[in-house]
């Protein structure tokens, strides 16, 4: 019997968490907070210890300090139960390639409940590998297995999804599949955790993130909080760039906003939390100084320009 | 790809409730594997084809294919060539050829278990069921055995019945119809009513005295059956005499296999299979891999053992005799060591004299295996749920 479940607002909960390898700390003191019910994504370079984070998270390997729930069951001692509700791809999705992907589910359904072999057919319908189920794993392409990957994911009916590079190999329909099934599995109540470098899938598919460096996690929370304080690009198309630099620069705006000439105009570089009244004073003072405005579009930051930005990768080269 | 929710699932729009009570059934923090997880682990040793070709041809396939070409040649050529079966052909595959293929096998096969989760990725998982890593590691041995166990029974069956329905009734080479079956008091009362053909065509090391001349070919043939020779009192004490020297050659050749020994061959047969399936499981398993455990029981087996099993080191007699293959060779059937001495036949794991050189007692020998058994289960299975997966 199960350990009763305990009412937590967070899928995943972890403080202090902390795993070295000799001298390298790849996980170091993470304190991470995944709401449930929504799309998270986990985000960080190459070498940062997002995946041994899973790792740590889904029992695989030991933790050497710090604590963490999943669904509200702390791990490793309610492991059993956590993982019960639980479904996770971790580093590319291997699987017996000897045996059908129906053959490895039904493996992988003796395991767990046994109202998960009931389940095999389901999941393979809703991976899209139904009409490859009973071919060999070895006669599939990458994406054939990251989809039966996630389709052994909800093999259990999971409440919370711990996706590694869920859409590596994939092609751009693929990812595109990858992104709705997302999408709908959040739609049904369920948390999904996504680690991945394709950052702008992690923008349109989570509501939230964490920015994991070199094993710590720097920033983490909502998108729309974590972007509000960033500058917007305002991109200006017009008939004399260097004159509407010189107006701009001449009025009150001038001291607050930065333009810099381009081919075809100008682009300025708004504070962050700038409100739609400059971009309309700035339209302004060019009708009056006479200058033909053919397009004025803010560009907001996104999320791949935000992650070059706060990563230390970035201005450390190593 | 569709959006068919999966079954049991929640609808979209309703939060997934949290430990329902269908998982009440859900023991899967149990040790114990289930029946669906054994099952499922049959299946995939199954269907390993190639793994599963090599069992069965070593196992059913050369034994079979051995006694079939005998039966054959039997058949087209009864004089030139014995018959297929008898004690002889059973102590050759029984006591040499089964034990010694069945232990590779057998290794191969608990090897492959210990080792492919792990090297093809899916022992994470697995782990990420939620499963007790105890209870994936003890699902592997049923499972194993379920493959090993019935397929050596098989090829063993058929060895027997072979040795039995086919056993040779008669010597051909000498021409005398000597019945089977004999113990060796009925062997010494056929001999002395058979004094004259015994004396002529029986092996016998000692002094024939003047008054049995065996002059001319023998009257007999295998066809026929031969009468009743009457024949002085010192003949028939003579052919009882050679009659009680060749008993032991007598049996070798012309008795079929007793079923007590069948059945106890049988049984350690199966037995050194299923401690051989544990060992290579368990160091498999501890080792993370499949080629290396292979060579090191192999190694093992057929050099350490023997090289053991040869010399008596004065003190480190109870090292030698904690050696699983030296313990084995102490539990062969009483009948089997005949095979030993075999030219050829190697006479189970400990090979030709092991048991001698080294004594030691039944029950030492069954606790030594026991000891293997259980040390490398424990080995395995702490590897197994300690392992980074």
């Amino acid at each position: 019997m199960l350990p009763p479940h305990r009412e937590s607002r967070w899928a995943v909960e972890t403080h202090g968490l902390t795993k070295r390898f000799g001298a390298n700390t790849a996980v170091n003191g993470v304190e991470l907070l995944v709401p449930r019910g929504s799309a998270f994504g986990y985000l960080g370079p190459n070498g940062a210890g997002k995946t041994t984070l899973i790792r740590l998270l889904l029992g695989l390997t030991r933790a050497d300090a710090g604590t963490m729930s999943l669904l509200g069951y702390p791990v490793p001692r309610h492991r059993d139960a956590a993982l019960a509700r639980t479904g996770a791809i971790v580093d590319e999705p291997r699987f017996h390639g000897h045996l059908t992907g129906r053959q490895n589910l039904r493996l992988l359904a003796a395991a767990r409940e046994p109202a998960a072999r009931d389940r095999v057919g389901p999941v393979l319908e809703r991976a899209g590998l139904a009409h490859r189920a009973d071919d060999r794993v070895s006669t599939y392409s990458m994406g054939m297995r990251q989809r039966l990957g996630i389709a052994a994911c909800l093999l259990g009916d999971p409440q919370l999804l711990i996706l590694d590079e869920p859409m590596n190999g994939l092609d751009p329909a693929g990812i595109a599949e990858i992104r709705g099934m997302i999408l709908s599995l959040v739609a049904e109540g369920r948390t999904v955790m996504l680690s991945s470098h394709l950052l702008d899938e992690v923008e349109r598919t989570c509501d939230a993130v964490a920015i994991v460096d070199r094993g710590s996690i720097i920033r983490q929370g909502p998108i729309s909080e974590l972007l509000a304080g960033m500058p917007v690009a305002l991109v200006v198309e017009c008939s004399e760039p260097g004159r509407a630099r010189a107006l701009l620069a001449g009025t009150a705006l001038g001291a607050s906003i930065q333009a810099t000439p381009t081919a075809l105009g100008l682009e300025i570089t708004l504070p962050g939390g700038t409100g739609r009244h400059v971009i309309a004073e700035i339209s302004r003072i060019l009708a009056a100084g006479e200058i033909s405005v053919y397009r004025l579009q803010p560009v907001k930051t996104s999320l791949e320009s935000w992650f070059l930005q706060v990563t230390s990768r970035l201005e450390d080269p190593e | 790809m569709t959006t068919v929710p999966a079954a049991g699932a929640s609808t979209p729009g309703q939060p997934v409730q949290a430990a329902p009570a269908r998982h009440s059934r859900d023991r899967r923090s149990s040790p114990i594997p289930t029946i669906g997880m054994i099952a499922t682990r049959i299946m995939e040793l199954r269907r390993r084809r190639g793994l599963m070709i090599a069992v069965v041809i070593v196992n059913i396939g050369l034994p079979a294919l051995f006694l079939l070409i005998r039966l054959l040649l039997h058949a087209f050529a009864p004089r030139t060539n014995p018959p297929a079966g008898g004690q002889l052909i059973f102590l050759v595959l029984a006591a040499g050829f089964l034990p010694t293929f069945g232990f590779i096998t057998a290794i191969m096969v608990g090897c492959t278990a210990g080792s492919r989760d792990l090297t093809e990725g899916m022992f994470r998982h697995l782990v990420v069921t939620g499963r007790s890593r105890l209870a994936l590691y003890l699902a592997r041995i049923p499972a194993g055995l379920a493959i090993v166990v019935p397929l050596l029974a098989i090829g063993y069956t058929i060895v027997c019945a072979v040795s039995v329905l086919a056993a040779p009734t008669f010597i051909d080479d000498s021409n005398v119809n000597i019945p089977p079956g004999l113990s060796r008091a009925g062997f010494e009362n056929w001999a002395a009513s058979h004094a004259e053909p015994v004396i002529c065509s029986l092996p016998y090391n000692g002094h024939i005295p003047g008054n049995a001349a065996c002059a001319g070919p023998p009257r007999w043939s295998k066809s026929a059956i031969t009468p009743a020779q009457p024949a002085p009192a010192n003949l028939e004490a003579l052919a009882v005499k050679i009659a009680s020297q060749d008993y032991r050659g007598y049996i070798s050749t012309l008795r079929r296999p007793p079923i007590s020994l069948m059945i106890k061959a049988g049984l350690w047969i199966e037995l050194q299979v299923t401690v051989e399936f544990v060992l290579g499981l368990g160091l498999a398993s501890l080792m993370g891999q499949r080629t290396g455990p292979v060579i090191l029981l192999i190694v093992l087996q057929f050099i350490l053992t023997p090289i053991l099993s040869a010399l008596v080191i004065p003190h480190l007699q109870d090292l030698q005799r904690s050696v699983v293959g030296l313990a084995m060779a102490h539990l062969e059937p009483s009948g089997l060591p005949v095979a030993s001495a075999l030219p050829g036949v190697t006479g189970g794991v400990g090979g030709p004299g092991a048991a001698q050189s080294l004594p030691e007692s039944a029950t030492q020998a069954v606790c030594v295996i026991i000891a293997w058994l259980a040390g490398w289960t424990i080995l395995g299975a702490w590897r197994t749920m300690t392992r980074d997966a």
